[in-house]
């Protein structure tokens, strides 16, 4: 025992990638642009992974991926999540949700789906992602609801469907949708490959900023609306993962466990696999674990700063990605000596070659075998 | 608000579909679940959620909280419309006609 490692928190949700397999092909994955290879964890492993995390105090499991719906044993680990009392949410594309599989998962007893949108129609929608989906989606979330399973909707936003945020909203009202997250990207892994073409002008972050605003107001009740804000036109960061190791614990298909699941971006941080260690051994005492939880590890001015117990100092792999050291004040931060890179990437809004194609998320499973 | 309550005296609250209640086993808290949140209840909150059943109505519900508390209706059913509206505002809950 060290008696001055910082205070070991419990985690409240397991986002469970259970395979890297997605038909889509969106430019803004927050899959890694660099997969670790291996085999997927099996349905035995995953049941053992969320007992584990039920039992560390987890109350939450996003069931995620790729697309979860390529898991032939999706709704045996939904009902593995169920027994673990678990409140579970299939976050997916739902290319593959027909009515016997919504219905087969609701029965495991899924308490929610989360389904993504593109855009508020095919042309756009279907270009974005990739792959013919648009109306699939549509299909599928009336089915979903007509399953009787509650349905939220996600939109992650970017310069190609700010525009259209007003129908992008009222979609997801028509839909029966009970809530909607609004995500502007973040800029990590694909999406930082596809940062000149997706990030949006400055007019577009106000004009969204107040129809979002007002849309909440008017669905308010109805449908609760989260509006994720594009931190790069903040002046203070993202408080990220409410804190690193504090909150939230991710396991990858291949069963190496994150703080986050884009700590790949963060080079020489070494991620434990939960083959080898249990969840509740990496929790609390692998390195990664540890490397940035609390305030010890932080640099001036976030050390002496009264915001840090607000925002934790934002995000490591933004610091990582933008400055070169993963344990830098996150430079969306006007005090980080390092905001001017995040202006300097803002400045040539009208010379982005937002004409060039995009770099569309691939995976290639060769390797994958599921035991 | 009030004329919110008003309206919906007679209607049957009800957790709405993506909602679950539980204790949280780390805190021993009741809790709500939704998606990607918890709302933490204080005992009385937790008292008027699990009346929430889509089978009794407001009025009901605050007359059987007054006669087990031994509480004024009036009072109670102030407090009980509060969280019910705090509820209904953060679309956890649902009320059946």
């Amino acid at each position: 025992m060290n008696n001055a490692a910082p205070k070991i928190p419990r985690p409240y949700a397991l986002l469970a990638e259970l395979t890297y397999r997605c038909p889509l092909h969106c430019p803004y994955c927050s899959n890694p642009a660099q997969y670790p290879k291996g085999d997927e964890l099996s349905t035995a492993e995953w049941t053992r992974v969320f007992q584990e995390a039920a039992r560390l105090g987890a109350l939450h499991i996003g069931l995620s991926g790729g697309e979860p719906l390529s898991r032939e044993d999706l709704p045996e680990l939904v009902r593995a999540a169920t027994e673990a009392e678990l409140y579970t949410n299939l976050i997916t594309s739902a290319v593959g949700l027909n009515e016997k599989r919504a219905k087969e998962l609701a029965e495991a007893g899924l308490n929610s789906v989360q389904i993504s949108f593109q855009a508020h129609e095919p042309l756009l929608g279907d270009e974005i992602a990739g792959a013919t989906v648009h109306q699939r989606k549509l299909q599928a979330a009336k089915i979903a609801v007509e399953t009787g399973l509650a349905l939220s909707i996600n939109a992650v936003l970017h310069r190609s469907n700010l525009g259209f945020l007003e129908q992008i909203i009222d979609l997801a009202g028509s839909l029966g949708a009970t809530r909607l997250e609004l995500a502007n990207v973040q800029y990590y892994g694909w999406a930082l490959l596809n940062r000149d073409k997706l990030l949006p002008t400055r007019e577009q972050v106000e004009t969204a900023m107040r129809v979002a605003q007002a849309a909440k107001e008017r669905y308010a009740g109805r449908m609760d609306i989260v509006y994720v804000l594009p931190d790069y036109f903040q002046d203070r960061p993202k408080p990220c993962m409410q804190g690193w190791g504090q909150r939230y614990m991710t396991v990858n298909p291949m069963g190496q466990m994150l703080p986050c699941p884009n700590a790949f971006s963060i080079p020489g941080l070494r991620f434990e696999n939960v083959r080898e260690r249990s969840l509740g051994e990496i929790w609390s005492e692998s390195e990664s674990f540890n490397r940035f939880r609390g305030f010890d590890w932080m640099p001036m001015p976030c050390r002496e700063c009264p915001q840090r117990e607000i925002d934790f100092g934002g995000c490591r792999c933004q610091a990582a990605l933008l400055t070169g050291d993963a344990a830098a004040t996150d430079p969306v931060c006007s005090l980080s000596p390092h905001r001017g890179v995040v202006d300097e990437i803002l400045q040539n809004e009208a010379t982005r070659t937002i004409d060039q194609p995009w770099v569309p998320r691939h995976y290639h499973a060769r390797a994958v075998a599921v035991s | 608000m009030t004329s919110l309550a008003a309206m919906q005296r007679e209607s049957r609250p009800a957790l709405a579909p993506q909602v679950r209640f539980r204790n949280d086993p780390v805190s021993g808290e009741p809790v709500l679940l939704y998606p990607e949140g918890v709302l933490v209840l204080n005992a009385t909150a937790a008292d008027i959620v699990k009346r929430c059943d889509g089978k009794i109505s407001i009025n009901q519900l605050v007359a059987q909280m007054s006669h087990e508390y031994e509480t004024d209706e009036t009072t109670l059913a102030a407090d009980v419309v509060e969280c019910l509206a705090d509820l209904s505002k953060r679309t956890l809950l649902v009320f059946l006609p």
